[in-house]
């Protein structure tokens, strides 16, 4: 009796999910949901925060506690980057879908390419902010978040490419935001 | 109205069935079927399998024990063919997107274990009805099939919504109809076997009705037409609508102003970002 109200609940919130998937699915393509807006991100900012030198610098510089408060705050920080990278990839692939259908061949191949970048800077975002919550836990322990910086990388040469192309004029707004 | 050979029973059972053999042959002219192989053939098995069920229930000469080892037989070869349509729909889904291919069909495949899991314990702890063995096991093949399938169709959908993986419109129209078919089934066969529900008439009804509603939704995503919306990329020197908050710096490029990093700058910050 109880397993079947669990399975009914569960079956109840799954089929609310996928209609919600549905619904806002189809605000987006009737564009009722206006225009996604990307986050600025300040990748010098960025770069000095997961640089190892700089954790170098403050281990040796720090008492062991004093290191711990501050990598904990440049881990939040680092989440937060993260998170807003990973919106941002998102507003990419939503940006590069209608450039999968252009009649221009170089248009389209720059879409999917975009998405591609972009679907791969998600994933790498997912896999970095598990791991900063899980060291989040132990400061002092090291975090690699190359992956997620390498993704941006390409996502943002993606990026201007797709602009370039649809607004010859625009290429370097996308590149300075991303 | 709710009732056996009422007219709502009698056109909830057959017209889902001709209204997909007619979306099979929408499809088969679209040249779709290339694509969708398998839902094709379950779009052509599923009107023979109801109009031979349903021939079965009507005839005298049939027993419930013969209708029962019938429905038995169908529930096997449509278990079978939902799950090619959901391996052929997660192909459709991730084939352009090598990047994160691996990692969902993971996702997938393991749900899918957990799932048999999970079947398996609703099975054995189900309450059986026990006046016929045979109907009792096909409630309990019914649930557990349906439970499977309805935990792989949300996890592909919950796989694309966390990485926003774009949907061709008929696979995510096949999809949705399934999804929303499968959820309820899964629900009201969950009643079914635990003895919550048992031989009302209604929930016959709400299965059929579901089902209905699902090949409406075929239709939609097939036939009606799309608005696509052009999202363009910023132009320079457009203000964001979110300003940088909390930790994130403040954007080097504002409004009116030339950005202060030059691609070729920005490119080298980066490229010595990869070979840290």
């Amino acid at each position: 009796m109880i397993l079947a109200i669990v399975l009914i609940i569960a079956a109840a919130l799954s089929l609310v999910f996928v209609l919600s998937i549905a619904v806002s699915r189809s605000l987006v393509v009737s564009g009722d949901s206006g225009q996604p807006q990307l986050q600025p991100i300040d990748l010098a900012a960025f770069r000095n925060l997961v640089d190892p030198a700089e954790t170098d610098y403050l281990r040796h510089r720090l008492s062991t506690h004093e290191f711990r408060t501050v990598q904990r705050e440049r881990l939040r920080a680092m989440a937060t980057y993260i998170q807003a990278a990973g919106r941002n990839a998102a507003i990419l692939i939503q940006i590069g879908q209608p450039a999968l259908s252009s009649n221009d061949p170089h248009t389209a191949e720059a879409g999917r390419q975009l998405i591609e970048r972009a679907l791969l800077l998600r994933r790498n975002a997912i896999f970095a902010l598990c791991k900063i919550y899980v060291v989040l836990a132990w400061p002092t322990s090291g975090l690699g978040v190359a992956p997620v910086l390498n993704s941006y990388e390409r996502l943002n040469g993606s990026a201007m490419l797709l602009g370039r192309l649809q607004n010859p004029a625009a290429p370097v707004r996308i590149s300075a935001t991303l | 109205m709710l009732q056996a050979h009422s007219f709502l029973w009698h056109y909830l059972w057959l017209a889902p069935g001709l209204l997909s053999l007619f979306f099979a042959v929408v499809l088969w002219l679209r040249g779709e079927h290339r694509k969708y192989p398998f839902f094709v053939v379950y779009l052509l098995f599923v009107p023979v399998e109801q109009f031979c069920l349903y021939i079965f229930d009507l005839s005298p000469r049939i027993s419930a024990v013969a209708w029962w080892y019938a429905f038995w037989v169908g529930t096997i070869v449509e278990g079978m063919l939902k799950f090619a349509i959901l391996s052929e729909l997660l192909r459709h889904l991730l084939s352009p997107w090598p990047s994160i291919a691996k990692l969902v069909r993971n996702v997938v495949s393991g749900s899918g274990v957990f799932l048999v899991f999970l079947a398996a314990v609703v099975a054995a702890f189900a309450a059986p009805d026990n006046v016929y063995r045979v109907v009792a096991s096909a409630h309990i093949l019914s649930h557990t099939l349906y439970l499977i399938e309805a935990g792989l169709i949300i996890s592909i959908f919950l796989a694309a919504a966390l990485f926003r993986i774009p949907w061709e419109r008929i696979t995510f129209g096949i999809s949705l109809g399934f999804a929303v078919t499968w959820c309820e089934h899964s629900a009201i066969w969950a009643l079914v076997t635990e003895g919550i529900v048992r031989n009302r008439g209604w929930e016959d009804f709400v299965n059929m009705a579901t089902y209905h509603l699902s090949v409406l939704i075929w239709y939609y995503y097939l036939l009606a037409p799309t608005k696509q919306k052009v999202l363009a990329i910023p132009a320079r020197g457009q203000r964001p609508a979110i300003e940088p908050a909390g930790t994130i710096a403040a954007f080097s490029t504002r409004p009116g102003e030339e950005p202060k990093e030059t691609l070729h700058d920005w490119n080298r910050i980066l490229e010595r970002l990869i070979h840290q």
